[in-house]
């Protein structure tokens, strides 16, 4: 007698309501917290990611034209004389890249030959596509950048990307026709790097809020190590993704502390992070040309370091 | 006839097709690439309580799902993140619908300030616990502008549901 229960209480619904707020509120809750776990431990969640993006693809296109437009009408409005100035700027500046490239070649073909005299490993080339910088990416969390060119490019994920004056940063995340570039300064991004000057090794961390206008660490150097302020960081190299030899940073602050086995070390990128509009995107070298991985350390020999 | 006070005549049923473009406008409206800002306003987010509230039948916690993991995906941030904060805010929006919409638009943005205020709160809580950066106070501007431009957003979105004026006076309905 199905009345009777409803005369006890429930009463049978009028309208369909479907689940309650409460409960469609915590599925969705518990869906996106699977989600979240998804991505940022399992990475399954790529191809999810892919579809919404291609989907979005043609909203981007289009609200991106009316602001490049308006980009290009304030720049339109330039004087001739500021263009001319740039102009001369640029072919001075040519003219020197020019002499340096020379000597570059000279010096590679020179090297080169002294490599295969010695027997040594040939350094790797690093062939490189130019592409545009969009927009910074309209999170204010991170600190990346979107770039044009993506899988149909031939752009891979990690590939470093340099500017005119060094290196700006990673390639993290390639979409068929945009890809997203984490920069130097990015919480998350780190770098190894070589001090010109001494030809000391270490990584430099990215810190976007740090003191002294930086946006960049030496982490985890000695206090009594020989850094100076103005000393120039390259690539080092040692990773085996960066080609060696990019200028990365320049060190502006150096703090030793009493307290601190660790002197805090300050650096500013040398690429224009915030303002960087050409770029080029170096393709990794090809794991297969770099030499093996040593293996690593089996499991008695953690144990035996582990005693005291 | 009780109407909300507010109200000064019966609208028209909202067109599915005009919720779906004016979500996509606002989807649009945020992926204006105007640089790392952290105080412009969420118009996603604006259109999806104002639609929770105005059609709570059509737009509910699924939409705002799905409009969270475009943003996300759109930020390339975590998938999930914003889908998470809209539910929320949309859970927040089915609490106080029924009681909203006796108020005018102005006492409306009124009463959704801390509603706002409480989903940037916990983006920036969720963004600091998976290792953000602070973005600087201003981000506590963007709850104030969502609000401040409560009252445009719903004369604007809620004039095609408005009838012109009526010409008969012996049936008003």
């Amino acid at each position: 007698m199905p009345q009777a229960s409803n005369v006890q209480g429930s009463a049978p619904p009028l309208f369909r309501q479907g689940a309650s707020a409460l409960s469609q509120w915590l599925l969705c809750s518990a869906l996106a917290l699977f989600l979240m776990v998804a991505d940022a431990r399992f990475h399954v969640t790529e191809p999810l990611r892919q579809g919404v993006a291609a989907l979005l693809y043609p909203l981007q296109w289009l609200v991106q034209h009316p602001s490049r437009w308006i980009h290009e009408a304030l720049a339109h409005t330039q004087s001739l004389q500021e263009a001319q100035q740039q102009l001369q700027e640029a072919q001075q500046k040519m003219t020197a890249v020019t002499v340096a490239a020379g000597e570059g070649a000279y010096l590679q073909r020179e090297n080169d030959e002294l490599r295969q005299l010695l027997e040594l490993r040939a350094r790797l080339q690093t062939p490189g596509r130019a592409a545009q910088v969009l927009y910074d990416s309209a999170d204010p969390y991170t600190r990346r950048v979107v770039i044009d060119g993506g899988q149909l490019a031939g752009v891979q994920p990690g590939s470093p990307v340099v500017d005119a004056a060094g290196v700006l940063g990673q390639v993290t995340r390639v979409y068929p026709l945009l890809s997203e570039v984490t920069l130097l300064i990015d919480r998350d991004q780190a770098i190894p790097v070589l001090n010109v000057r001494t030809g000391a090794r270490s990584v430099a961390y990215g810190e976007p809020t740090a003191s002294y206008g930086g946006g960049m660490e030496l982490r985890f150097t000695p206090g009594n190590a020989d850094v100076e302020p103005g000393d120039l960081l390259t690539t080092s190299g040692v990773d085996g993704l960066y080609p060696p030899g990019l200028p990365v940073a320049r060190v502006v602050h150096v703090e030793r502390r009493a307290d601190s086995t660790f002197a805090r070390i300050y650096c500013t990128p040398v690429a224009q992070v915030y303002g960087a509009r050409h770029v080029m995107v170096l393709s990794p070298p090809d794991t297969a040309a770099l030499p093996p991985r040593p293996p690593a350390p089996e499991a008695p020999l953690l144990r035996s370091r582990g005693r005291p | 006839m009780i109407m909300p006070k507010g109200q000064q005549q019966l609208l028209l049923p909202a067109r599915p097709s005009f919720i779906v473009v004016t979500l996509a406008l606002a989807l649009a409206l945020d992926m204006l690439p105007l640089g790392r800002l952290s105080w412009t306003p969420s118009w996603s987010l604006l259109l999806l309580v104002f639609w929770g509230l105005h059609q709570p039948q059509r737009v509910g916690m699924v939409t705002a799902f799905v409009v969270g993991l475009c943003i996300d995906v759109h930020q390339s941030v975590l998938l999930g993140l914003h889908a998470m904060v809209y539910c929320a805010v949309m859970y927040g929006v089915s609490l106080a619908q029924r009681r909203l919409q006796w108020f005018g638009s102005g006492w409306q943005a009124l009463q959704l300030l801390p509603l706002f205020a409480a989903a940037q709160l916990l983006e920036l809580l969720l963004r600091i616990l998976l290792g953000g950066i602070f973005p600087g106070w201003w981000l506590l501007l963007a709850p104030l502008l969502e609000a401040l431009l409560w009252p445009l957003v719903s004369w604007l979105l809620l004039a095609p549901q408005r009838r012109p004026p009526l010409q008969d006076d012996n049936r008003p309905l």
